[in-house]
């Protein structure tokens, strides 16, 4: 059943591409920082002695020029394959730092929320009564209040924020949609037979909902994830954008953020301002594929492929 | 669909324009109004000049007027609605008013509205001179032209802070208002200056020429009939206006000035490095209460290890000198005073091998081979430096020296807290190190300086203090010397003291001045002609809030239009170079300006995104 | 009809005890945040400080946070229901309310056609993919990759080409600081100058959301039982498409609503981009400002939207689809 699921994925071309894109971009994240000279915030490490010193490099290059480094020992020349910003800071380097810390909050956050939305989802839909009554006031409140104006608040309690805590913050406010969709799920698969007889049979909730209606519902859930993982990203960089991101490290939101306060726009300076978007937006588009690729396996009746 | 599409549309604009309230169809003649920028960042809705620091920029300038203003060009007081002020005696000091002054509803303006003034701030605690009452005993109407100011305690170098900050509010409106504190009097302001209050909206605020002003026949008549003063939320923004000539005098901190400036033709005041006139001291306030940070030596080796060239070409693009050790700025008003022998003697130059040495033999090693130093009992020692998350060059500025102190090794992690974090470790003293602006700049007295950086009335730690000295120094012959300054008339003996206090600091290194923050000034030549430059130096060119009396004003006193009629292709043709107009701009010294004291207003920053660069 | 009565009811109540709880949260969230609202306020006095101190205590009583946390919840209540949001902190002594009803305008006037009109043409162009294979494997990357883009990034990579490359429209405002609001033509065009970047960039984004919707439940329709079955008895395509196209506006109709709940926030990154003087910026300052009231005045405008707007869907529900039981079901 599973490899012949793995099968009809491998076939499909949505799913095919999605996994390229996204793939790329992990593999990316991995070994990226290992063609990079610089640290994540895109100075250079010189060594004096036992201490390491950052410098930084000739501001404003665009893609591909050498940059130079003024060291104790001398000048280096070094490569900027996305260029400089105006701090002489590397892009490549805060380019594939910023890209790890928004796989990072993808993951984290994106798995936070769907693992709180599964849970209450599976609890309210599955229990019904008043369990379900309040757990759906609790999400219908939340769902209400605006996500991004909730974040932002919540974002300015924590006054040092680091990736971890910006991930959490998302996961914790983006489970509602995820919690009504499988409560729903967990509504049409409780009528099913198995389920029924499980019941009979004598199995215990838990046992009940881990045992058979998990099964039936992993592929939604692995879609759901997905679809969270991509909103994560899109809800830290917002985040990031607006000044209540990371207060320290990097991130694509960080980089799009200083671009746009120093001008980059206006002075042309486009590698500044373009790539960390662009790669977002084909990184989530690359999400977006592999979940309708995946959509078209699980039901057979929405493939255009054969 | 485009029914519908354009009934949409019809709608909106249509409840847009009932919501604003406008009626008239108007276009402000381009030629005649003056677009700037660079000292509103929110939305103008209080002209109160009882609470400058709340006020919209020009509430005191263009609407209200003081009786000095202060040019720091010359380190001059100059009257303003004064004919004349001395002291008389050692404890009052008469001002004598201008014949002919009148408000803006064309009732005279006599010392009674001086007197009120005062008198005012003596039943409202939050009135912005109301601490004058404390050493103020009595305000007296001579006769109609003459005020006398009877002190209980003269304060000499205050006083003339106060001279040239405190703006006259006509008596017959503000008697019988109930709450003067909370009044944000935007209905028909009426003032004694030259612009009238016009209109307001979320983007900008509207001054209209007082075509009636009292000192048309004194100053002439400034030459923009509108001033629009816009809010422009980012930087970015301001410099594409700026490049294509729609915002006409901008006191913006703009990255990337140096780079298009010549390209397109933008005024700046010095042609090449640092572009700007400097405008206040950026200090790092090290915590004296802290181990090792009370250590004066230790200071000292700090302020050996920092490199303030590599700032301001790191973090500023040069657009800043780097200070010096007195952190005294570069205007006459501190030259006359500074001690260019003691700053020798006592001084310090950026040297890593001397701060080495100095931390070496305090006792400070690398004990444990991290590279870092550790106290002398070999516990570990680890500092944050803090600015405001977002404030990017000054965010850029920890980093370097963050880098710096490694160098010799002392760990330093910078550190961005959001702006209310930075404000309370600030003032309540919880923090190692952090960089702050706020009551540094240029003063007509250094006193005023000098009190804000060693402020006397530090609170203890913990407990949130609300003037400078943010690392607690204190230093009891600081706060006698402060007292003596401000209570002494003779100058020499005041400038023995002053001598005392640089070389308190330059030896007990209470904070280390970075850099001279710039009075940012970028002009654009396509509509506005006979900017002051540094070859053409009439004026101290900003518009901050409690800035138009320091120079502001003689700006607007002081610009042409470049024609009466333009066309768009004549943007480019207009250079800075206008040699014709500039021989008469050079007598236009008929009015002063004073900084001011609440001009941290400006700074006032806390957008993150936005401005993080609204540094006065 | 008892049942539908029934289920108003309880959804009356649902919402009722919802706007509790979110007032109730609204008006807590802001005063525990870190920081002192009035020492921030007081942060521009920082040169003169027997005043600032003075001040301190005089706003502080002014905007009666001396009083004990459940005095300042009820006094917020009754003043709440009286229509008074209180003085804002950071644009003092503006009110709450006046502040908003001035940023209002140009939320609508960004919002509603961007969001009406990218549903529109949306849902077209989703409906078009959605029975057009060709055509859809041309169209669904775009999509996929419009919906993908931050809104903001989407709005710089606009105001870099169209904005600062060709020159065409300004980047920044509501309109041109030289011009005086009023019904002239005159002024429209100035506005919709200004208008066209911001809409645009919120348009196009959101239209790859509601195309990509579209498509998929045209699809999804177009396989279903009863397409099947209707094409088996011979029926015309055309038909089918037809059938297809009134079950897939269900989902995308309650979206459109919800969509329109969520306008006073939905637009804040990209009225940062353009500096457009909307509710966003307003809300951004307060939070930056710890301005509670103002805070509490933009979120209980949204939290009204959006009740409003999950209502009206709600009616929607129970006269389109009678079979309604449990809920509305959301859809993203």
């Amino acid at each position: 059943m599973k490899g012949n699921t793995l099968r009809i994925a491998l076939k499909n071309n949505k799913f095919k591409i999605g996994v390229a894109i996204v793939g790329f971009f992990i593999i990316f994240a991995l070994i990226g920082p290992m063609f990079s000279k610089f640290d994540p915030l895109g100075y250079y490490v010189i060594k004096i002695g036992e201490r390491s010193a950052t410098k930084a490099s000739i501001a404003n290059l665009p893609p591909g020029e050498m940059g130079e480094i003024f060291t104790p020992q001398g000048v280096i020349k070094v490569k900027h394959y996305l260029g400089t910003d105006s701090f002489g800071r590397d892009l490549y380097s805060q380019l594939v730092h910023g890209l790890r810390s928004s796989l990072f909050v993808g993951l984290v956050g994106g798995g936070l929320a769907t693992l709180i939305g599964l849970l209450i989802g599976f609890v309210a839909g599955y229990k019904g009564g008043w369990v379900d009554e309040i757990l759906m006031m609790l999400t219908n409140i939340l769902l209400v209040i605006p996500t991004l104006a909730l974040l932002i608040i919540i974002a300015a309690y924590v006054t040092y924020r680091g990736v971890l805590i910006e991930s959490i913050i998302i996961g914790l406010t983006a489970w509602p949609w995820t919690a009504r969709a499988v409560r729903a799920q967990t509504l049409s698969l409780k009528e099913r037979e198995f389920v029924a007889l499980a019941k009979i049979a004598g199995m215990r909730d838990l046992a009940i909902i881990f045992g058979e209606i998990m099964p039936n519902m992993v592929s939604y859930v692995f879609m759901v994830f997905i679809l969270q993982f991509g909103g994560a990203i899109l809800a830290a960089v917002g985040l990031d954008f607006i000044g209540l991101g990371p207060t320290r490290g990097i991130s694509l939101g960080i980089i799009l953020q200083n671009a746009v306060l120093w001008n980059a726009i206006q002075l042309g300076y486009w590698w500044w301002a373009i790539p960390p978007g662009l790669v977002i937006a084909l990184l989530i588009t690359g999400l977006y594929f592999i979940n309708t690729g995946l959509d078209e396996v699980f039901n057979p009746r929405l493939r255009r492929e054969e | 669909m485009k029914k519908l599409l354009g009934a949409i549309i019809a709608l909106v604009v249509f409840a847009n324009v009932l919501s604003s309230g406008y009626v008239s169809a108007e276009e402000l003649p381009r030629d005649e109004t003056l677009y700037v920028g660079g000292g509103l960042w929110s939305q103008p809705n209080n002209f109160n000049p009882l609470t400058p620091w709340a006020a919209v920029t020009g509430t005191i300038g263009l609407l209200y007027e003081t009786m000095f203003l202060y040019d720091p060009l010359n380190d001059k007081l100059e009257p303003w609605l004064a004919e004349s002020g001395q002291w008389v005696s050692d404890n009052t000091y008469e001002v004598k008013l201008k014949e002919g002054l009148k408000w803006q509803d064309g009732k005279p303006l006599t010392a009674e509205d001086v007197k009120f003034t005062f008198d005012i701030a003596k039943e409202n605690g939050g009135v912005g001179w109301a601490p004058i009452w404390d050493w103020l005993s009595e305000v007296k109407v001579v006769d109609d032209r003459t005020v006398q100011f009877i002190f209980s305690q003269p304060h000499y170098e205050e006083w003339t802070y106060w001279l040239y900050n405190i703006p006259i509010v006509p008596k017959h409106v503000w008697e019988s208002i109930e709450d003067p504190i909370s009044y944000a009097n935007t209905d028909n302001p009426v003032g004694s200056g030259m612009y009238k209050l016009y209109k307001t909206d979320e983007m900008r605020a509207i001054w209209i020429r007082n075509d009636d002003w009292w000192g048309t026949k004194v100053f002439g008549k400034p030459a923009p009939k509108y001033i629009v003063y816009v809010i422009v939320y980012s930087n970015n923004v301001a410099l594409s206006m700026l490049v294509k000539g729609d915002l006409d005098w901008s006191n913006f901190f703009i990255p990337g000035v140096p780079d298009v400036k010549s390209t397109y033709n933008i005024v700046t005041w010095y042609d090449d490095k640092p572009y700007h006139l400097p405008a206040n001291t950026a200090f790092l306030f090290l915590n004296t209460q802290k181990e090792p940070l009370n250590n004066p030596d230790f200071r000292r080796a700090l302020a050996y290890a920092i490199n303030p060239d590599e700032i301001a070409a790191r973090a500023f693009q040069n657009q800043v000198l780097p200070a010096k050790p007195s952190g005294l700025l570069p205007v006459p008003v501190f030259e006359k005073i500074k001690a260019k022998d003691l700053e020798e003697k006592y001084g310090w130059k950026y040297d890593p091998e001397k701060a080495i040495q100095i931390l070496d033999s305090l006792g400070f090693k690398d004990v444990n081979g991290d590279g870092y130093r550790e106290f002398p009992d070999g516990s570990p020692m680890k500092f944050e430096i803090i600015v405001p998350y977002g404030w990017t060059d000054w965010m850029e500025m920890i980093r370097i020296i963050s880098e710096q102190l490694a160098s010799v090794g002392i760990r330093a992690e910078p550190k961005f807290p959001d702006y209310s974090k930075y404000w309370e470790d600030l003032t309540k003293g919880t923090f190692d190190m952090a960089i702050n602006n706020f009551g540094s700049q240029v003063y007509a007295t250094p006193w005023q300086w000098f009190n804000w950086v060693l402020y006397p009335d530090v609170t203890p730690v913990g407990e949130p203090s609300y003037s400078g000295n943010w690392g607690r120094y204190k230093n009891d012959r600081v706060i006698e010397l402060l007292e003596l300054i401000n209570t002494e008339k003779d100058e020499n003996k005041k400038l023995q003291y002053y001598r005392e206090l640089q070389e308190i600091m330059l030896k007990e290194v209470p904070a280390i001045p970075i850099v001279y923050n710039g009075a940012w000034f970028e002009a654009s030549p396509a509509h506005w002609t006979n900017w002051p430059t540094e070859k053409n130096p009439y004026a101290y060119p900003i518009s901050w809030n409690n800035y138009w009396q320091m120079g502001g004003l003689k700006v607007l006193l002081g610009i042409k239009p470049v024609k009466s009629t333009t066309s768009p292709a004549e943007t480019g043709t207009a250079t800075t170079s206008q040699p014709a107009e500039t021989s008469q701009t050079t007598t236009s010294s008929g009015e002063g300006g004073g900084i001011c004291g609440p001009a941290a207003l400006v700074g006032l920053a806390v957008v993150p995104l936005l401005l993080r660069k609204r540094k006065r | 009809m008892s049942g539908i009565k029934r289920y108003l009811t309880r959804k009356i109540v649902i919402y009722i005890l919802t706007f509790f709880f979110a007032v109730t949260i609204d008006w807590a969230i802001p005063r525990f945040m870190p920081g002192d609202p009035v020492a921030v306020l007081l942060s521009r006095f920082a040169t003169l400080p027997n005043v600032a101190e003075h001040l301190h205590s005089y706003f502080i009583q002014a905007f009666g946070l001396d009083k004990p946390l459940w005095e300042q919840y009820i006094s917020f209540w009754n003043a709440l229901l009286h229509g008074d949001l209180g003085i804002s902190i950071y644009y003092y002594p503006k009110p709450v309310a006046e502040i908003i009803k001035s940023a209002l305008p140009y939320d609508i006037a960004l919002l509603v056609p961007s969001i009406v009109l990218s549903w529109i043409v949306g849902n077209w162009l989703g409906a078009l993919a959605g029975k057009n294979r060709k055509l859809d494997s041309y169209l669904m990357p775009v999509f996929y990759f419009l919906t993908a883009s931050p809104y903001f990034w989407f709005a710089i990579v606009l105001a870099y080409l169209l904005g600062v490359k060709l020159d065409l429209f300004p980047v920044s405002g509501a309109y041109s600081y030289g011009i005086i609001p009023s019904l002239s033509w005159a002024f429209i065009k100035d506005f919709l100058h200004h208008w066209t970047l911001p809409f645009l960039s919120l348009f196009l984004v959101q239209l790859g959301g509601w195309a990509i919707g579209m498509r998929n439940m045209i699809i999804y329709e177009i396989e279903a039982d009863y397409a099947h079955y209707l094409e088996a008895l011979g029926s015309s395509e055309r038909l089918i498409l037809k059938h297809a196209f009134r079950n897939a506006m269900l989902p995308q109709v309650t979206g459109l609503a919800l969509q329109l709940g969520l306008i006073v926030a939905g637009a804040l990154t990209t009225e940062i981009v353009f500096s457009y003087p909307g509710i966003g910026y307003v809300l951004m300052q307060g939070i930056l400002n710890q301005d509670y009231f103002l805070i509490q005045g933009c979120f209980l405008m949204i939290i009204l939207n959006v009740l409003v707007a999950n209502f009206l869907i709600d009616l929607l529900y129970v006269v389109i689809d009678p079979r309604v039981k449990y809920s509305y079901t959301g859809g993203e």
